[in-house]
């Protein structure tokens, strides 16, 4: 079998996608309502990659040693990004939670127990 | 754009063509190549019935490995079984809305993954502590398990180690399913193990990792035993058969 030259291949497949680029269908992404948003705790990119590890840190300083209040705590997540359609970070694939948890196939055990909703619905204050 | 998405994306395109392309070509030379006698390792199955039984034992079981040797047997099951976990918990990159029984068997793919790692790294024991084994060991046996323990172990890493953005990485792999160039999140690992993967679908089709199509084609399991019921001919010996005057 006589093969052509890698770099004319790999010039071939480039070409090929420049002519196909345009065709691609869009690819879907996670859209998320961020809720009340604002500024996070930590730089965002930062967030996206340890928030479970931060989790489970806070839960063992809050369950383990008594320490509440610090930087990091679920319940602040969802205070700022609960939607305001529906109250909550989930419920649908666009809520804040759900939208990139379903996207990666990754379960969420945190409101099995906790409350997906935010502190002051709970507390019967009137939500912004 | 980044160039990373850039580099991965012609990357993986020509990795799936050597691969696709290479299995292609090894799989029609087995098809094409003569089988000239009836030697099925007896005893046999004497039914078409039975050799698929036999086939499916050998495929899903290992079984003539088992009756060779245990302690290869199971290593190798603790790594084949382990890669077939760590491929449905990575088809979660390719499918979207991820399937529900893709979604289900997520945690799974993670001690697939130790699985697959401990096996190799029995494997590649093996090949260093069995004298008579090193002895007939040759650089491409060390290789395969390098590379793939390679994969398996820089996998791990990122999952107990450094997070890369799952998000950015499966939309890089959507857009790579339709010819869109999306841009590879940065993370040293996973450019690690992104690249040994492209290596290993590379070499696939040139490597002894053919035995997964060679498995179904080798005549002393596929082949019925039954010699007096039915006379084996190969088309080309029939040919012959034909040519030559009958005494």
């Amino acid at each position: 079998m006589r093969m052509q030259s890698g770099w004319t291949l790999i010039g071939r497949m480039a070409l090929l996608l420049a002519l196909a680029g345009p065709l691609a269908a869009a690819v879907s992404e996670p859209v998320l309502d961020i809720g009340q948003g604002g500024k996070c705790v930590d730089d965002p990119r930062f967030m996206r990659l340890n928030h479970m590890k931060l989790m489970r840190h806070q839960r063992d300083e809050t369950v383990h040693q008594g320490i509440r209040g610090g930087k990091y705590s679920l319940a602040g997540c969802v205070d700022c990004h609960a939607s305001k359609k529906n109250h909550s970070v989930l419920g649908t694939d666009q809520n804040f939670c759900q939208g990139c948890h379903v996207y990666a196939a990754v379960k969420i055990d945190c409101f099995e127990c906790h409350s997906s909703e935010p502190r002051r619905a709970l507390a019967g204050e009137p939500l912004k | 754009m980044t160039t990373a998405g850039v580099v991965f994306a012609l990357l993986f395109y020509l990795a799936a063509l050597v691969f696709a392309g290479g299995l292609t070509a090894r799989i029609v030379v087995y098809a094409r190549t003569p089988v000239p006698l009836k030697i099925p390792t007896t005893p046999a199955p004497t039914t078409a019935r039975g050799v698929v039984f036999r086939m499916a034992r050998e495929v899903l079981l290992f079984e003539s490995l088992f009756k060779a040797n245990l302690w290869t047997w199971a290593f190798g099951i603790l790594f084949h079984f382990g890669l077939v976990l760590v491929i449905v918990r990575h088809l979660r990159y390719f499918t979207d809305p991820v399937w529900f029984w893709v979604a289900a068997a997520q945690p799974f793919g993670i001690y697939g993954g130790m699985a697959m790692v401990l096996g190799l790294a029995g494997l590649w024991a093996r090949r260093i502590l069995v004298q008579r084994i090193r002895y007939i060991s040759t650089p491409s046996d060390h290789l395969m398990l390098v590379l793939l323990l390679g994969i398996g172990l820089s996998g791990l890493a990122m999952q107990y180690g450094a997070h890369p953005d799952v998000i950015a990485v499966k939309r890089f792999f959507l857009g790579w399913l339709r010819f869109s160039l999306q841009p590879m999140p940065e993370s040293a690992l996973l450019y690690l193990h992104l690249s040994l993967i492209a290596v290993l679908m590379i070499i696939f089709p040139f490597s002894k990792l053919l035995h997964a199509p060679g498995v179904f084609f080798s005549p002393s399991r596929n082949q019925v035993d039954n010699p007096r019921e039915k006379r084996h001919l190969s088309s080309w010996a029939a040919v012959m058969d034909t040519e030559r005057p009958h005494g």
